[in-house]
């Protein structure tokens, strides 16, 4: 009653029965790969879609509109505040570069605004402020207490667009999420099926296996072995398939594709995505395997 | 060694196989089980070797209750029971050897050991030399004799033998006969279905015999073997 003999036994018989149908758990590797290139792909997407939000997020900026008899050190003392509380960079800008770029962006309708001689607007501060000041509600809170102090005439900081933005990545992501759950569950119905159909041409072993009084958990190790070599397999394969996916929508060969990538690059936590295919490969590969030999225990 | 007390086994839907049996079997006692085809001599060794549950009634092997053992302690009972199926049951694709040796490996038994014990029991029903192919290049009376040495590679209490000798010729019957004389002369209880009248009339063992699912008569020596001359 060795256990270090029956784990050797297990191993050999697991690793048998790959060398002598290498097809059927050929088709196991697949059907797992497949499912583990659905889950790669949607992190990835997901991966993109937070990007995509936070360069967008990454242009809004919190604009404060001084008195014109703003006392400089009170400006001073603001800019220092702004700096601490939000951690971005406090541009002043002045009526005449705030009047240049309002030109600017108007275009042929600007050149109107271009002779006045009085420059009706005020002077600013504008905060581009990183993702991380921003959440929680901790730019309003902000913009409330900027707004109270007497040498301020207004603040805003695009509170509408973030809202919108932050709405519509919720919603893609909730889509996204459903639809990931549907495939991934219809993998994994294929999935142990097809682990059945390849444990269904051993059932003539199980069935002496237990006749000559082999214990349930006995007949099974092999297959949960097998399972779960298969799965971590499955998640090798599927790994450098989702990475040589982003590599060529990457790459200049990707044109076509080319609206995928954001800023040149596709973002991923690359050993992250290794981790949890692994781990859902495997898991699955063990799960499927279990299910899939309980239905020929019955001797 | 084995008893079986008011014994009714039926599958769904059809007359009961197997009708209120009684039966003693002792501890090193050799037993032919005999009757026409589907009297239900198969049925009965299955419940013995709890591939089947009965019905209704008891059986005791080595006094224990078996009739409603749990499930997980199935594999337990099995090891003290060799069988030897009517259809072999061997796996073609492993070895010989492989095939006798899945007896130990159920047990934990180290590969070389393994090994080792099934070269000696291929030895003992003289197929030493066919260890290493696959049991399908194996005529119906050499898969019989793999069959029995998977029975009894490891000293089961009990061995139950289904037709061992169906597929034999005289000479090869003689010799696995011998066989299992042999393992119940050191012990083991011997079970023996069988249609083979001149086996019964020639060795002059207990015999049982079943008739549409009843025990119909229970002879020893002479009279057995009056009892097959007189179907026969
Ligand atoms: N799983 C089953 N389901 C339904 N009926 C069965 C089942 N197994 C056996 N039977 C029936 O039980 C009866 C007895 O079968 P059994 O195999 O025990 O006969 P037997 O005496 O061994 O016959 P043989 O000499 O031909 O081997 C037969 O009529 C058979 O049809
Ligand atoms: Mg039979």
């Amino acid at each position: 009653m060795s256990t270090r003999a029956k784990s050797v036994y297990f191993v050999r018989t697991a690793l048998g029965s790959m060398v002598r149908s290498p097809f059927v758990h050929v088709i196991a590797i697949a059907s797992l790969a497949l499912a583990l290139v659905g889950y790669g792909l949607a992190r990835l997407a997901s991966g993109q879609l937070d990007a995509l939000v936070a360069s967008l997020g990454g242009q809004v900026e919190f604009t404060v509109y001084l008195a014109p008899d703003a006392p400089e050190d009170k400006v001073k003392e603001l800019e220092a505040a702004l700096t601490q509380r939000t951690g971005g960079a406090v541009h002043r800008v002045s009526p005449a570069q705030a009047l240049g770029r309002l030109v600017e962006e108007l275009g042929d309708q600007g050149k109107a605004l271009e002779g006045m001689n009085d420059n009706p607007l005020p002077w600013s501060l504008e905060v581009a402020v990183p993702a991380a000041a921003r959440e929680g509600g901790q730019l309003e809170a902000l913009a409330e207490k900027v707004r109270g102090l007497s040498f301020v005439t207004g603040v805003d900081y695009g509170q509408e667009a973030l809202a919108r933005l932050a709405m519509i990545s919720r919603a893609l992501k909730l889509a996204g999420l459903v639809a990931f759950a549907l495939v991934f569950l219809t993998t994994v119905i294929i999935v142990s099926a097809t682990l059945q159909l390849a444990i269904f041409s051993r059932r003539e072993e199980i069935e002496i296996q237990k006749l000559v009084g082999g214990t349930d958990r006995f007949v099974r190790m092999p297959f949960l072995i097998e399972g779960a070599v298969q799965g971590a397999v499955a998640a090798l394969v599927s790994f450098g398939l989702v990475f040589a996916l982003a590599r060529y929508v990457e790459s200049s060969h990707g044109d076509a594709v080319a609206f995928l990538r954001l800023g040149g690059q596709v973002a991923a936590d690359w050993p992250r995505l290794g981790a949890e295919q692994l781990g859902l490969g495997v898991g699955l590969g063990l799960l499927g395997s279990f299910v899939a030999v309980r239905r020929f225990l019955k001797v | 060694m084995i008893q079986m007390f008011h014994v009714t086994k039926s599958y769904p839907g059809d007359p009961p196989v197997l009708t209120d049996l009684n039966l003693d079997i002792d501890k090193a006692e050799f037993v032919f089980l005999t009757g026409p085809s589907g009297a239900g001599k198969s049925t009965l060794l299955k419940l013995m070797f709890l591939a089947e549950r009965p019905t209704r009634g008891q059986i005791l092997i080595a006094g224990r209750n078996i009739a409603r053992v749990r499930e997980s302690s199935v594999p337990y009972l099995r090891r003290n029971i060799g069988v030897v199926f009517q259809d072999f049951k061997l796996l073609p694709t492993r070895t010989v050897a492989e095939n006798v040796g899945f007896t130990l490996d159920v047990l934990g038994v180290p590969r070389d050991d393994v090994r080792d014990k099934s070269l000696k029991m291929l030895r003992r029903v003289g197929l030493e030399h066919k260890a290493d192919v696959s049991p399908l290049k194996l005529s119906g009376g050499e898969q019989q004799r793999v069959s029995l040495a998977r029975a009894l590679v490891n000293d089961p209490a009990i061995l139950l033998a289904d037709e061992p000798t169906g597929n034999l010729d005289p000479a090869l019957t003689v010799e696995i006969m011998n066989l299992l004389c042999d393992v119940n002369a050191r012990g083991t209880t011997v079970v023996v279905a069988t249609h083979d009248a001149s086996l019964i009339a020639r060795y002059q063992k207990r015999t049982l015999r079943l008739e549409k699912g009843s025990l119909v008569a229970d002879e020893k020596g002479a009279k057995a073997a009056r009892l097959m001359a007189l179907e026969a």
